[in-house]
């Protein structure tokens, strides 16, 4: 297996320019290489590029909070892309020192955020005409979104369970990515009342009375599937639990605010709108 | 010499040691004597520094304790503790050399250290780990660890030895043994104070006797003095007899229950 | 004879250290960059760069951090008389950690115009004040009766790492620092900040460390014996307890606030030096500092090369080898009834 690793990242190598070696510490940012047509350039990036599978297949310079320095100077990298959050600042201060030219990319869950990652990513790789037409394509499907969505009263209400198995489930409140995407999909977060993450309560789940559980994919999977994941206490209660009314969608495609954000927040708000029973209403 | 003058020790409101005069001369084997909780362990501490007294000063050489530098005084005086366990596995020889500590010469000493070992009887025992030993092997080499600490040659400048209990895990020939030891080291010049719980051995050995009960010192002299069956009777509540050691001159003590 | 061994083993160390990496650097090129920089010749290219202001500076912090951290393990345990004292375990670096955490919230967010909170020494001093904190209570904890038991001193540990886990947690949510995000490295610790400043400031703590507590090494043998003990032998006891827990806890602080809490180093290398040459203090202490200076560089370079060109936390391979270490003692201990 490492050795196909290796292998692979040869092979990227010897096909890439030389001078053009690009380590991508960030999911959304190594899908925006990917959609930009600049992947021959990328010769690492980190554990939460799941996106497409062959960048998964590239070699793992670490979680994007704990990159190590000489790991992303292995790679002989001429440029270095990273989210505003990640770090250690040590490691990448190090890496800029030594010389080589390290970008931060903002990552908060707007779509200025995101169209802005896209227009630098573009320019840092020379692509900037296809990063225009990423980010024209991407204003297109958010206006279809906005435009497809219903009256705010009549919107569904939707609770976002976050899970990674183990049984620990938490709710999004305000400000989070998934907050701002059931809001760029046309429908309500049915939790408003506190900030960021908070775990799952029988009565808390019942109070918000959700019309549709949303999850990520890898989430729903972790819980066990449908049927598991509604047997949590409370939730079999509300009336998404009523009418077994799950959404999932893939977890960098829902969360990530990266090219595909547009696309997310359509497919997002018809499925939203689609799930079984909710028309009646 | 270590003589205390109104010697008081407090602890909340029970007084262990109250208003204690008392003279411990070079050369003797004094011994202290009394039941569980007269205070017999508390005063030995009183008198090594262990414990502030509450009011009263100690004088040890004619100087107050106070005023003594630690190191000097450890080159002239060494105290046996009740036994505490060693919690690193060190062989009973480096054990024994530690009491050259206040010297700084430990690393020369082996010789030395192997014959205190021979004078408790456990050579045999020096390269042994301590944590193995039993209770009575560990006694035997901290003794020797005392013995080293102030050394065996006669002495005139007053060292003194201060043991607590220093036989209660022993087989009888070990009592002895160790308690002939001491007195030899009174013989040689040392004053040498131990706290005992055997009357027998106490008369036999002790040229002195403090008979302590309830912190207090009832009785003071040479065992045939102090020893007597009413006085017994009394300190310990018990009915005592005495009658004259078949084997040395001292006195013997045989004891019962008093009748309900 | 062993110390001569371990002295061979730390050079050694420092070599491995040096040679291995996620970028790979010929031996002879290693040879002739540091004989570049033994001569001033002028520094350039990316290999010169990565040994020198990556490398070299870690393998630095790894021999300081890892004689300190075991230094320390070893006072600690002559300290406490028991071989289970270890400043990770009875949360002495934890009380480190929240030192510095508490002190980079207090520089970042709650009073950003104080300048003397973003003076360099801060950091290290609010940790070592956390760590001394908590070696003065866990030491009026065990000063009620004469040794300290494995039960109190482990149960003060649980107590004070869960206290000081919620206070880092809660710290780490509030703050926006991106290091004090990074909840791991102060519970599995890294490396991976060392830079030359960082081992400029470090270094007279560590020293100080090292080649102070041989003096004591005397005492903490008599210490060993009982503290009245060690008082009629000699030895100032409440003065020179004072000054090692002063030591240690300058030592584990300034470890702690640069590489986070690395467990366990404290514990496993004082204990297999007493099984290579014994218990007296006056090896223990000189071996301690080599075997452990050795080991964290090693597995720092293990923690480096090991998933390159990521890396793994520091502390999963010292609780790796750690924990069953731990567990054993504390069944040998167990059998000797000295549990209670």
């Amino acid at each position: 297996m490492r050795t196909l690793v290796v292998l692979l990242a040869v092979a990227f190598a010897l096909e890439s320019h030389a001078s053009d070696r690009i380590v991508s510490a960030g999911g959304a940012i190594t899908e925006t290489i990917y959609a930009l047509g600049a992947q021959d350039a990328l010769v690492a990036v980190d554990t939460s590029s799941i996106y497409p599978e062959q960048a998964a297949a590239l070699p793992k310079v670490g979680y994007s909070r704990a990159l190590s320095a000489e790991g992303i100077l292995s790679m002989k990298p001429s440029l270095v892309l990273v989210n505003a959050d990640s770090g250690p600042t040590e490691a990448l201060n190090q890496v800029e020192k030594i010389g080589v030219k390290v970008v931060r990319l903002p990552n908060e869950h707007t779509v200025e955020a995101a169209e802005n990652r896209i227009r630098v990513v573009g320019s840092e790789v020379g692509k900037t005409e296809e990063a225009d037409k990423l980010i024209a394509a991407l204003r297109d499907d958010l206006k279809v979104a906005s435009e497809s969505a219903g009256k705010p009263e009549t919107a569904p209400r939707v609770l976002f369970i976050y899970t990674r198995g183990g049984g620990l489930m938490n709710v999004s409140g305000k400000n989070t990515a998934a907050d701002a995407m059931i809001a760029l999909a046309g429908a309500r977060n049915a939790v408003t009342d506190y900030e960021g993450y908070k775990p799952l309560t029988a009565e808390a789940a019942v109070a918000a009375a959700p019309d549709v559980i949303l999850v990520t994919a890898k989430g729903l999977e972790s819980a066990g599937g449908v049927d598991e994941l509604l047997k949590q206490p409370g939730l079999t209660l509300t009336p998404a639990g009523q009418a077994r009314r799950v959404v999932a969608l893939d977890d960098l495609y829902l969360l990530g605010f990266g090219p595909r954000l547009g696309k997310a927040a359509l497919e997002l708000g018809q499925k939203l709108r689609a799930s079984p029973g909710l028309a009646q209403k | 010499m270590i003589e205390a003058r109104q010697l008081s020790f407090r602890v909340r409101e029970r007084e262990l040691v109250r208003s204690l005069n008392l003279r411990v001369r070079p050369g003797e084997f004094t011994a202290i004597l009394g039941p569980n909780g007269a205070g017999k362990s508390t005063l030995l501490k009183l008198l090594c520094g262990q414990l502030k007294p509450t009011t009263g000063t100690i004088f040890f050489a004619g100087k107050p304790l106070a005023e003594w530098n630690a190191r000097d005084l450890a080159k002239y005086r060494a105290v046996l503790p009740q036994q505490s366990a060693v919690p690193f596995d060190f062989t009973a020889l480096e054990v024994v050399l530690l009491g050259r500590s206040p010297y700084g010469d430990a690393g020369s000493q082996e010789a030395l250290a192997r014959e205190a070992l021979r004078m408790t009887d456990s050579e045999h025992l020096a390269d042994r780990v301590v944590t193995t030993l039993s209770g009575g092997e560990l006694q035997r080499v901290q003794f020797a660890r005392v013995l080293l600490q102030i050394g065996w040659k006669p002495v005139s400048d007053g060292r003194c030895l201060m043991l607590d209990e220093p036989i209660s895990n022993l087989d009888p020939a070990h009592q002895h043994g160790a308690l002939q030891v001491a007195r030899n080291m009174a013989r040689r010049g040392v004053t040498v104070l131990v706290v005992l719980h055997d009357l027998n051995l106490a008369a036999q050995y002790a040229d002195h006797v403090l008979l302590m009960k309830q912190g207090a010192i009832v009785a003071e002299g040479a065992p045939t003095e102090v020893m007597t069956a009413d006085r017994i009777g009394e300190v310990f509540s018990v009915r005592a007899r005495i009658t004259k050691n078949p084997l040395c001159e001292a006195p013997a003590v045989f004891v019962e229950l008093p009748p309900r | 004879m062993v110390v001569a061994a371990l002295i061979v083993a730390a050079i050694g160390s420092v070599i491995v250290g040096l040679s291995l990496g996620a970028v790979r650097i010929p031996p002879g090129e290693i040879l002739s960059i540091l004989w570049g920089k033994l001569t001033g010749a002028a520094a350039s290219g990316t290999h010169d760069a990565v040994l020198w202001h990556l490398r070299a500076p870690r393998v630095v912090l790894g021999l300081m951090v890892g004689a300190g951290l075991s230094v320390a393990g070893a006072l600690m345990q002559g300290l406490f008389r028991n071989p289970l004292a270890d400043p990770s375990l009875i949360g002495v670096s934890s009380g480190a950690a929240l030192g510095a955490v508490f002190s980079i919230v207090l520089g970042g967010v709650l009073l950003p115009t104080l300048p003397f909170l973003h003076h360099a020494g801060f950091l290290p001093m609010a940790a070592f004040a956390g760590a001394l904190g908590v070696t003065l209570f866990i030491q009026r904890l065990a000063n009620t009766s004469g040794y300290t038991a494995v039960a109190t001193l482990l149960l003060a540990g649980v107590a004070v790492n869960a206290l000081v886990g919620a206070v880092i947690g809660f710290a780490t949510f509030l703050a926006t620092d991106a290091q004090l995000r990074t909840l791991s490295f102060w519970t599995l610790g890294s490396l991976g900040a060392a830079d030359w400043k960082i081992v400029g400031i470090a270094l007279p703590f560590c020293l100080g460390l090292v080649t102070l507590a041989p003096l004591f090494a005397g005492a903490l043998n008599a210490l060993s014996l009982g503290e009245a003990e060690a008082a009629h032998l000699g030895y100032a006891v409440e003065r020179i307890k004072g000054l090692i827990i002063f030591l240690t806890a300058a030592g584990v602080g300034v470890c702690v606030a640069y590489t986070g809490i690395i467990g366990f180093v404290g514990l496993v290398v004082p204990h297999l030096v007493r099984l290579m040459i014994g218990p007296d203090h006056r090896w223990l202490i000189p071996g301690s500092a080599l075997l452990g200076a050795s080991l964290l560089v090693l597995a720092d370079t293990t923690a480096r090369v090991i998933v390159a060109p990521a890396e793994m936390p520091i502390g999963i391979l010292t609780a790796a080898f750690g924990a069953p270490f731990f567990l054993g003692m504390l069944l040998r201990q167990r059998r000797k009834a000295l549990w209670s």
